[in-house]
């Protein structure tokens, strides 16, 4: 048992101990923790994005905390594509220069459309649990359906950001959309 | 004649079939083990590399907790109907998808990367790694018709053995035809040949091979022994022919054999007959002639001694020229009766001293002229087997003639004797008399045959010819040997096989 499954079973037994809310709160962080660092391995980026042959993989997360610490326990003495990763907190505004991806909290659209208009045109992975995220630019977009944790994925903000997505993971995607 | 019960066909046919099934087993099982080991590697692989696949496909699935597509993905195994089921299961051990639907019948717990085979299964477990992570394992469960293949194999087999054994039945059957019927149809006609004896058989020429060359060979010894019975059967024709001939021929001879003796007998008899009658007119006609010279003679004498003063001397005279010629044919007489005498009567053969009757007769000789001096020798163990009357009469006149002839001789000698000539007996009588010549021998033994005038010697000229007969009925033979003035010498033998004894000795008479 390695050290992933270990902590998932310690985090499930975390969460049977929590209200109902909580405990699907925590299960659901965990979830998207977990499938960030897993896009990583779908998605290729242009050479250029990355300054060294041993530059990190850098995952910005920005106004979800919760999904920060997950991810960073997830990604501790973990690779993505052969880098090591970093995961660095942002607040609204802030720079998104050095990320590979970006995972934006929940927001209002007003907000995310700022923050993905930022993000536009560049070779950075956005990924957004908001509704209509979609249609302000995100390139992915976790929804919930039947208790679980799916997502959808826009091809051409990918596209205008030199971002190749592997057909395996569109293939587990919820929705595709290509236009 | 059917061919033998184990023909060398046969035996060929059987070494060929069981080195087709032989040959034939060995290939196709190598080939159905070597198909096998490689049906069970190549499945193997082929199942591990579809469950690889399957944990590639289902990897982003896992990845994202999506159940459902790892569902369709794994339906997609539908389109490899050898595999039976294939499961996912997630990285805690439990059953993420499965095909086909509904679930049932899977493992409940995942196992290690392997491969087995379950009865006609092949179960294969493959881990889904990435990056060193395990997302999950993969379950397949796949056919593993080996039995079924086996079967199948052995179907083939059997239609291939089926096949090459028919093959090489045909062949069989070919190599019969071209090497076994044309030897069995010489074999055949040999048996036929020796059962009907017949030569003028041949054997047909089936091959242009070794056995058509036997098949030649075999009509040139046929066709030689043909000609040698040919020529033997007249060689034997012949030689019957030739017995036939020759025993006809003998058939004839013994015919004609006993013709000739049938007609000997007849003419010795006849000759019996006629010499009998002859003999017995001699001695009658002898008989009665000798009553009227008695009475010429008697009445001569009567009136020569009664009446002596009326007959002159000159009548004297002849008177007595009568008597002598009476006498002399009275003796003539008695001496053809003799002659007759001894044709006729039995012959009585004894063992006979032939020594002592010349003596006998040499002494009455002696007596009827007591002035003569004649040296007398006789041969002492002189036996034969003869009449003793005949051998008598013969010796009188043989011993009365040497007596006779030997009168005039300075110092007489007669001598009886026997000389040895192998088994032949010879008894002489000789003298050293007035002999006679050689070239009258011819004319001795006949009657009335004089070599000498009855002036000189008297005789009737018929006892040599009466000694001729003695010994002639004896079985014997005689002949003389003699020289004018020096002497005579007759030899007779006797019946052979009455071969006499002999001492050499001598006994002198005065």
């Amino acid at each position: 048992m390695d050290a992933l499954t270990r902590r998932i079973l310690f985090l499930a037994l975390v969460a049977l101990s929590l209200p109902a809310l909580a405990q699907d709160r925590a299960a659901e962080v965990q979830i998207k923790a977990a499938f960030l660092y897993k896009f990583g391995e779908f998605v290729q980026w242009p050479p250029a994005t990355f300054a060294r042959a041993d530059a990190p993989f850098v995952i910005g997360v920005m106004g979800a905390d919760d999904v920060a610490a997950a991810l960073e326990q997830v990604v501790a003495e973990r690779t993505v594509q052969g880098r090591p990763v970093v995961v660095r907190r942002l607040r609204r505004g802030e720079a998104l220069t050095g990320l590979h991806m970006l995972f934006i909290g929940r927001e209002d659209s007003a907000r995310l459309a700022e923050t993905l208009a930022a993000a536009k045109g560049q070779p950075l992975l956005t990924v957004t649990e908001s509704d209509n995220a979609i249609a302000h630019g995100s390139v992915i977009n976790f929804v919930a359906e039947d208790q679980k944790v799916r997502f959808d994925i826009a091809l051409p903000p990918a596209e205008r950001g030199q971002l190749k997505i592997s057909s395996r993971l569109l293939a587990v995607a919820r929705r595709v959309i290509s236009i | 004649m059917a061919a033998p019960r184990h023909s060398i066909s046969h035996k060929i046919l059987a070494v060929k079939l069981a080195t087709t099934l032989v040959a034939l087993l060995l290939a196709l099982s190598a080939m159905v083990a070597y198909d096998l080991r490689l049906y069970y590697q190549n499945w193997i692989n082929d199942v591990q590399t579809q469950a690889e696949l399957v944990g590639q496909m289902t990897a982003p699935a896992l990845s994202f907790d999506d159940a459902r597509v790892a569902g369709e993905n794994l339906a997609l195994l539908r389109y490899r109907p050898r595999i039976l089921a294939a499961a996912v299961y997630d990285a805690r051990g439990r059953l993420f998808a499965a095909y086909p639907q509904p679930a049932s019948g899977f493992p409940k717990l995942p196992e290690g990367d392997g491969a087995r085979v379950e009865g006609n299964e092949l179960i294969v477990f493959k881990r889904i790694v990435n990056d060193r992570e395990i997302l999950g394992t993969v379950y397949v469960r796949a056919e593993y018709s080996l039995y079924d293949r086996l079967l199948g194999y052995l179907g083939i087999a059997g239609v291939v053995t089926a096949l090459g054994m028919g093959i090489a039945l045909l062949f069989s059957r070919w190599v019969h035809r071209v090497l076994v019927r044309p030897v069995l149809a010489i074999s055949q006609l040999a048996a036929e040949v020796t059962e009907k004896r017949n030569f003028a058989l041949r054997a047909e020429k089936l091959t242009d091979d070794e056995i058509g060359l036997l098949a030649e060979s075999f009509n040139a010894m046929l066709a030689e022994i043909q000609r040698a019975t040919r020529e033997l059967e007249a060689s034997n024709r012949q030689a019957a022919g030739e017995v036939a001939e020759r025993r006809r021929a003998e058939e004839e001879v013994l015919r004609l054999n006993a013709e000739l003796e049938t007609r000997v007998a007849q003419r010795t008899t006849e000759l019996q007959s006629a010499n009998a009658e002859l003999e017995a007119f001699c001695y009658s006609v002898s008989h009665d002639l000798r009553a009227p010279l008695r009475s010429i003679d008697g009445f001569s004498q009567v009136l020569l001694d009664d009446f002596p003063k009326d007959v002159s001397g000159e009548a004297q005279r002849y008177l007595g020229r009568i008597r002598s010629s009476t006498q002399r044919m009275g003796q003539l007489i008695e001496d053809l009766l003799n002659l007759s005498k001894v044709s006729r009567g039995e012959l009585a053969r004894r063992d006979v001293d032939v020594g002592e009757i010349a003596r006998q007769v040499f002494s009455d000789l002696q007596q009827r002229e007591p002035g003569r001096k004649v040296e007398v020798s006789v041969w002492d163990g002189m036996q034969a087997n003869a009449d003793p009357r005949l051998l008598r009469a013969a010796l009188d006149n043989l011993i009365g003639n040497a007596w006779k002839f030997s009168a005039k001789a300075e110092h007489a000698r007669v001598e009886v004797g026997l000389l040895r000539d192998g088994t032949q007996a010879s008894f002489f009588v000789r003298d050293n008399g007035a002999g006679f010549d050689m070239r009258y021998a011819n004319k001795l033994f006949g009657a009335f045959q004089r070599l000498h005038s009855a002036n000189e010697y008297q005789g009737t000229g018929i006892g040599l010819a009466t000694v001729q007969r003695i010994v002639h009925r004896h079985g014997g033979r005689i002949w003389a040997d003699a020289t004018p003035g020096k002497g005579a010498v007759f030899f007779f033998t006797l019946a052979p096989g009455s071969a006499p004894e002999t001492q050499a000795s001598k006994e002198v008479a005065a």
